[in-house]
C-alpha cells in the first residue's frame, strides 16, 4: 500500500510490504467491513417487514417501517427500559466516580503498608468472577428489599465497579504532580477544597473516562439485571430484550422489531463511540495495558 | 487535554446529572400509584404474555372482578418466565398474592418445598351468581391427577385449564389421509405411516430439536406402552429397572424414528416453535404436544385443516396436563385472591378460556372448541395420568434425563448408548442427592 | 502476586518519590495526605466491604450448606463439592469455561497480535482499529440474535452458501455446534478490544527501534519478532490476566444464543456461569443455592489458579526503554 507512493519519503519507501502483510491488510478491511456491514444489515431490518426480512434478508427497505420502533418502545416495553438503563448507568456511574475518586487519590499520593494494602486489595478485586457475587447480593438485596428496584441495582453497579475504578483512577491520581497541592496547601487550603480544586480538574480527563467506561459497563450489564429485576417498570434494556425473546415465542416471531430492540441497546453505545471513541479505547488500553 | 473537550465533558456530566434528577422522580414515583382502591388488593403474576388470547380473557375477568368487589388486581403478564422468577420471589418475600402455571411447575418451583398454599378452602368456596362451589364444578379426576406436594395435598393448584397430550395432525390432509386409513395399532404400523409419509416427500414429524419435553413425550408413551412406569424407572437408585426389556423395546422404537430420517431435517438445529410453523405450514405430518397447540396455531392453518388427535400406537390413556392458579405461602393477601380464583370459576368467565383462547377447562359444562373434540374425549376417562415432567424430579430431568435424551433424539448415541448413559447418570445423581 | 500483576509501572515510579520525600521529613502536605488517608478512602472501602468482599465470604460459606433460599440452611459439609466432582454438566460447564479461557484466548490472541502487526505496517489502521474495536461495547445478546437469524436453517449464510454451490452446509445452530459457534463468535468480538490495546502498547514503542530493525534489513515478521513483542511483551501478559477473567464472566451470549427461548440452552453450551445462573434459578424447580455457590468457589479458584500460572509463564525482565 505504501509502496506506490515513494514521494512520501525514508519511512515509505523503507517499509517494504510483503505480501503476507498486504493479504494481512485485506483481512483487516474484511473484519473491518463485516462488523460495518452487520451494524448497518441490523438497523436496516429494524426497519422492515417481518415476512420481508425472513424472504429477503439482505434487501433494504422498500417505505422504512418506523412503527417498527413504535411497538418496541410500547409493546416490548423497550421505552420504560431505555429510560431505566440511562437512570441506571448515570446514577450509578455518578456514585462511583464520586466514591472512588477521593480513595484513589489517597491510595495514590500515601505510601503506607496500610495503602498500598487496600491498593492491592482493590485489584484482587478485578480477579473475581461474577457469578461468585450473584447468589449473595441476591439474598443480602432481598432482606433489605432492594430486589426489584433500580435503586437496588444501582447498589450492585456501585459496588461492581469499586475494584476497577479505584485502580483507573489511582493511575490517573498518580500521574498528577505533587507541586500543584504544595502550592495549594502552603496557601491553606483545606484537603476537600485542595482535592477538588486542585487535583480533580487536572485528572478530569481521567474522570471523564473512568464515567464513561462506568456508563459502557452498566449499560450492558445483563446478568445481574436479570437477576434483580422482573417488573414491567423496573427493568433495564438487556432485560427488556431478554424478556421480548422469550415472549416472542408464543406471541409470534416479528424480526423487525426484534431489530428494532436492538438498536434501542445499540445506538447509544454507537452515538458514545463515535463522539467520544478515542476517548474510550484510550482510556480502557491506558486503565487496562498500562 | 484541551480546554475543548473539557468543557464538552462538563456540559456532558451536567446534561446527565440532570437527566439521572429527572428519571429519579419518575422511577419512584409511578410503582405507588393507582393501586389503592377500597376493597384492598392484590399482586398477581400471570403466565401469560399480554398478548395471548389467555391473558385477554383474564383481563377481562380482573376488569369484571374489580367492577364487582373494589379490589384492585395488580397484574404482571410475565409469560412463562414466571416459573423462573417465583422461586427466588418468595425467597425474597417479594411473592405474588396469586401466579398461575401447569401443576407440574407449582410443584417444582414452590409445592416441593412447602411453599404452595393448599387451596381446598378455596374448593369449599361459593361460585359467585351460581350455587354450586368450585370443588362441585372441577372434577376430582384432575385434582387427583396432580402429584402430591411436600405437604401430601395436590389442591395446590386449582385448574382453570386442562390439556392431553397426543399427536396431532390434519386429517384432512391428502397425503395424511393415503399413508394412514386408520390409526396404526402397532408400532411397526405407525412407522410404516412415516413411511409413506417419507416416500410422499412429507417429512413425518415436525419436532422441536432442543425441547426435551414435548420429544420426550414419545418416550414416556412408549415406556407406557411397553409396560413400564417413567416415574419408577427414574427412582431407581441403583439404575437397574434400565435393563428391563420394555425399556430397551421403547427405545429401540423411538432410535427407528430418528435413523430412519422420518423426522423433519433440520429439526437439530431450531428453536421452539420453528417446527410447529413448518408442521402447521404442511411441512411434516404430526406434532407431538399438549392440545394447546390448536391454539398455538389456530392463525397459521388454513381453514381447510382437520385438526385431529391420536394417541402413540399401544397407549389407552393419554397424559393430560392441568394449568390454574397457585398462592404462595408468603401470599400477603390470599383471601382477595381466592375470591378472584372463585370468580374466575364462574361460567360466564372461564368460558372465555374455551371460546376466546381455544382451549379445554376443566368444567363439563363448557363445551370444548370443535377442534378439540378428541382431546375432550380421552379427557373423558374416569381417571387420568399426568406425564413426566410432574413426576420425576424436576432436577432429574437437568441433570439425568435432557442432555442424554436430545443426544439421542439427535442421533448422536444409539438406543444402547442411550441406555448406558442414563443409568450410570442416574446412578450418579441419586449417589449425590440427600 | 496479582498485586504485582497489575501493579503499573506510573503508580510505582510516583509512589516511589513519594515514599523518599516522606523519608525525609513529614512536610504540609504529607501530614495532609496522613490526615486524610481515612476519611477519604472509607467510602469507597465500604462499599467494597459491604458488596464485594462480604459477598464472597457469604458464596464460600453458602457452599457448604444445601439451601433453597425458602427452608433453612442445612449444612452438607464439603457434599457440594463432591456432587460438582460427579456432575457430568459440571463436567462440561468446567470443560467449556476451560475451552473458551484456552482455546478462545490463544485464537484470540494468535488474531490480535497478527492484526497488531498488520495495522502498524497498514497507513490508515486508525479507523480499522476503532471499528474493530466496536463491537466491545455491544451487549453480547446482540450478537447472538444476529446469528439466531443469519445462521437458521435456510437462513442467510445459507443461502449464499447454496449460491456459492455448498448444498449442505452445517447444522450451525444444532445443539452440539451451539458452543463452537460461541466461541467463533466471541473470537470475533473480543478480537478487536485486544488488539486496540496491545496496539496502544506499541505504539508506545519508539520509532528508533523499528527503524534500527530496518537498517538491519529485518521485514515485518522479524520486526514484530524482535521488536514489537518484547516490547510489548508487558501489555500482552495483562491482556492475557484480563482475558481469564472476562471470558469467566461470558453469560449472555450463551444465555441468548441462537435467538429465542426461554428456557436455558442445552447443557452442552452451558459454561460455569450459566451452571451457576441454572442451579440458582431454575426454570421450575427449587434452587440449590449451595450447590451454585459452590460452582462459583471453583470458577473462582480458577481464575486465581490461572491467573498464577500465567504470571509464571510470561513472567519476563521488563524492557526499559
Amino acid at each position: 500500500m505504501s509502496i506506490a507512493i515513494p514521494a512520501r519519503g525514508r519511512r515509505g519507501r523503507r517499509r517494504r510490504t510483503g505480501p503476507a502483510v498486504r493479504i494481512g491488510g485485506w483481512l483487516v478491511w474484511l473484519f473491518v467491513i463485516l462488523d460495518i456491514g452487520l451494524l448497518l444489515w441490523t438497523f436496516t431490518s429494524s426497519l422492515r417487514g417481518n415476512s420481508d426480512i425472513m424472504n429477503h434478508p439482505f434487501g433494504l427497505p422498500g417505505s422504512p417501517k418506523f412503527g417498527n420502533y413504535a411497538k418496541a418502545l410500547s409493546d416490548g416495553g423497550f421505552g420504560r427500559a431505555a429510560l431505566n438503563s440511562v437512570f441506571t448507568s448515570v446514577a450509578s456511574s455518578a456514585v462511583v466516580i464520586a466514591v472512588a475518586s477521593p480513595c484513589a487519590y489517597v491510595l495514590a499520593r500515601r505510601r503506607t503498608r496500610t495503602s498500598s494494602f487496600l491498593s492491592m486489595m482493590f485489584v484482587l478485586g478485578l480477579g473475581v468472577p461474577l457469578q461468585v457475587l450473584v447468589i449473595p447480593l441476591f439474598i443480602g438485596l432481598s432482606k433489605v428489599n432492594l430486589t426489584d428496584s433500580l435503586y437496588g441495582l444501582i447498589l450492585v453497579y456501585v459496588g461492581l465497579a469499586m475494584p476497577f475504578t479505584v485502580y483507573l483512577l489511582t493511575g490517573f491520581f498518580a500521574g498528577v504532580p505533587a507541586v500543584l497541592e504544595e502550592a495549594a496547601v502552603l496557601d491553606g487550603a483545606g484537603p476537600v477544597r485542595t482535592f477538588l480544586s486542585v487535583i480533580v480538574p487536572v485528572a478530569r480527563g481521567g474522570i471523564t473516562t473512568a464515567f464513561l467506561l462506568q456508563i459502557i459497563s452498566a449499560w450492558n450489564e445483563t446478568l445481574f439485571a436479570l437477576v434483580l429485576l422482573h417488573s414491567q417498570d423496573k427493568i433495564t434494556l438487556p432485560v427488556a430484550l431478554v424478556n421480548f425473546l422469550s415472549t416472542e415465542q408464543y406471541d409470534g416471531q416479528d424480526w423487525g422489531v426484534l431489530f428494532a430492540g436492538v438498536c434501542i441497546i445499540l445506538a447509544p453505545m454507537l452515538a458514545l463511540f463515535s463522539w467520544l471513541g478515542s476517548r474510550i479505547i484510550q482510556g480502557m488500553t491506558v486503565g487496562i495495558g498500562k | 487535554m484541551t480546554g475543548r473537550t473539557s468543557k464538552t465533558t462538563t456540559r456532558f456530566l451536567g446534561i446527565a446529572t440532570a437527566a439521572a434528577l429527572a428519571l429519579g422522580v419518575t422511577a419512584c414515583s409511578s410503582s405507588a400509584s393507582s393501586s389503592d382502591g377500597k376493597g384492598g388488593s392484590f399482586t398477581y403474576w400471570s403466565m401469560w404474555s399480554k398478548d395471548e388470547p389467555q391473558a385477554k380473557v383474564l383481563q377481562a375477568a380482573i376488569t369484571a372482578f374489580t367492577a364487582k368487589t373494589g379490589i384492585t388486581v395488580n397484574v404482571t403478564w410475565a409469560g412463562r418466565n414466571v416459573s423462573k422468577e417465583i422461586g427466588p420471589a418468595v425467597a425474597a418475600n417479594k411473592a405474588p398474592d396469586l401466579w398461575d402455571d401447569s401443576a407440574g411447575t407449582v410443584l417444582g418451583t414452590l409445592g416441593s418445598e412447602g411453599q404452595a398454599m393448599d387451596l381446598s378452602s378455596v374448593l369449599a368456596m361459593k361460585i359467585p351468581g351460581e350455587n354450586v362451589t368450585v370443588g362441585s364444578v372441577i372434577p376430582t379426576k384432575y385434582l387427583a391427577s396432580q402429584p402430591k406436594d411436600s405437604d401430601g395435598t395436590s389442591d395446590y393448584v386449582i385448574p382453570y385449564e386442562v390439556t392431553a397430550e397426543g399427536i396431532f395432525y390434519n386429517a384432512a390432509d391428502p397425503a395424511m389421509q393415503a399413508a394412514m386409513p386408520t390409526a396404526p395399532t402397532t408400532w411397526a404400523g405407525f412407522i410404516s405411516v412415516c413411511a409413506a409419509l417419507k416416500a410422499k416427500g412429507e417429512p413425518c414429524i415436525a419436532s422441536e430439536g432442543e425441547d426435551s419435553w414435548t420429544n420426550g413425550l414419545y418416550f414416556d408413551y412408549e415406556l407406557l406402552a411397553n409396560g413400564v412406569n417413567w416415574s419408577a424407572l427414574a427412582a431407581d437408585k441403583t439404575g437397574a429397572s434400565w435393563d428391563a426389556p420394555g425399556v430397551a423395546a421403547a427405545v429401540n422404537d423411538l432410535e427407528q424414528l430418528v435413523s430412519g430420517g422420518y423426522i423433519v431435517p433440520t429439526y437439530t438445529a431450531t428453536k421452539y416453535p420453528a417446527q410447529e410453523t413448518n408442521w402447521a405450514n404442511g411441512k411434516a405430518g404430526f406434532y407431538m404436544d399438549g392440545s394447546y397447540v390448536t391454539a398455538e396455531v389456530s392463525k397459521e392453518i388454513p381453514s381447510t385443516w382437520k385438526m385431529a388427535m391420536m394417541l402413540p400406537p399401544g397407549v389407552s390413556q393419554a397424559d393430560v396436563g392441568t394449568f390454574g392458579f397457585s398462592i404462595p405461602k408468603r401470599a400477603k393477601n390470599a383471601s382477595a385472591a381466592e375470591q378472584f380464583i372463585a370468580f374466575f370459576m364462574q361460567k360466564s368467565q372461564l368460558s372465555g378460556i374455551s371460546t376466546v383462547a381455544d382451549n379445554i377447562t376443566p368444567r363439563a359444562d363448557i363445551p370444548a372448541p370443535a377442534e378439540l373434540a378428541s382431546v375432550q374425549q380421552a379427557l373423558n376417562a374416569p381417571t387420568l395420568r399426568v406425564d413426566f415432567s410432574n413426576t420425576v424430579p424436576s432436577d432429574y430431568y437437568n441433570k439425568v434425563y435432557n442432555q442424554n435424551f436430545l443426544d439421542f433424539w439427535h442421533g448422536k448415541t444409539t438406543a444402547a448408548q442411550f441406555i448406558a448413559a442414563m443409568k450410570s447418570a442416574q446412578v450418579t445423581y441419586w449417589q449425590t442427592q440427600g | 502476586m496479582t498485586a504485582q500483576v497489575t501493579q503499573s509501572p506510573r503508580i510505582g515510579r510516583a509512589r516511589g518519590d513519594s515514599l523518599r520525600r516522606a523519608r525525609r521529613s513529614e512536610g504540609p502536605l504529607e501530614r495532609q495526605h496522613r490526615r486524610t488517608f481515612w476519611p477519604f478512602a472509607a467510602p469507597a472501602l465500604l462499599f467494597y466491604l459491604v458488596l464485594f468482599i462480604a459477598p464472597i465470604a457469604f458464596a464460600a460459606y453458602t457452599s457448604f450448606y444445601k439451601w433453597d433460599g425458602l427452608s433453612p440452611m442445612s449444612n452438607r459439609g464439603l457434599n457440594n463439592y463432591r456432587i460438582l466432582w460427579r456432575d457430568p454438566v459440571f463436567h462440561t460447564a468446567l470443560t467449556n469455561t476451560l475451552k473458551i479461557l484456552i482455546v478462545g484466548g490463544v485464537v484470540t490472541f494468535v488474531i490480535a497480535l497478527g492484526l497488531t502487526m498488520i495495522l502498524r505496517e497498514m497507513n490508515r489502521g486508525l479507523f480499522a482499529r476503532s471499528v474493530l474495536f466496536f463491537p466491545t461495547l455491544v451487549n453480547a445478546m446482540v450478537f447472538g440474535i444476529a446469528a439466531g437469524f443469519l445462521f437458521s436453517p435456510s437462513g442467510p449464510v445459507d443461502q449464499v452458501l447454496h449460491a456459492l454451490g455448498w448444498q449442505t452446509p452445517p447444522q450451525w445452530l444444532s445443539t452440539e455446534n451451539i458452543f463452537p459457534m460461541v466461541m467463533g463468535t466471541l473470537i470475533w468480538t473480543s478480537t478487536g478490544f485486544y488488539t486496540a490495546i496491545i496496539m496502544a502498547g506499541v505504539d508506545q514503542i519508539p520509532q528508533y527501534l523499528y527503524e534500527a530493525a530496518e537498517l538491519d534489513g529485518c521485514n515485518a515478521w522479524q520486526r514484530f519478532r524482535h521488536v514489537t513483542l518484547p516490547m510489548a511483551w508487558e501489555v500482552i501478559s495483562v491482556c492475557a490476566v484480563l482475558w481469564t477473567v472476562s471470558s469467566v464472566n461470558i453469560f449472555q451470549l450463551i444465555l441468548v444464543f441462537g435467538g429465542s427461548n426461554s428456557n436455558l440452552p442445552p447443557a452442552d453450551s452451558w459454561n460455569t456461569a450459566l451452571y451457576v445462573y441454572g442451579e440458582a434459578f431454575p426454570q421450575s424447580s427449587a434452587p440449590e443455592l449451595g450447590l451454585a455457590t459452590a460452582a462459583a468457589m471453583v470458577a473462582l479458584l480458577l481464575v486465581a489458579v490461572i491467573t498464577i500460572l500465567l504470571r509464571r509463564l510470561m513472567r519476563r525482565e521488563r524492557i526499559e526503554y
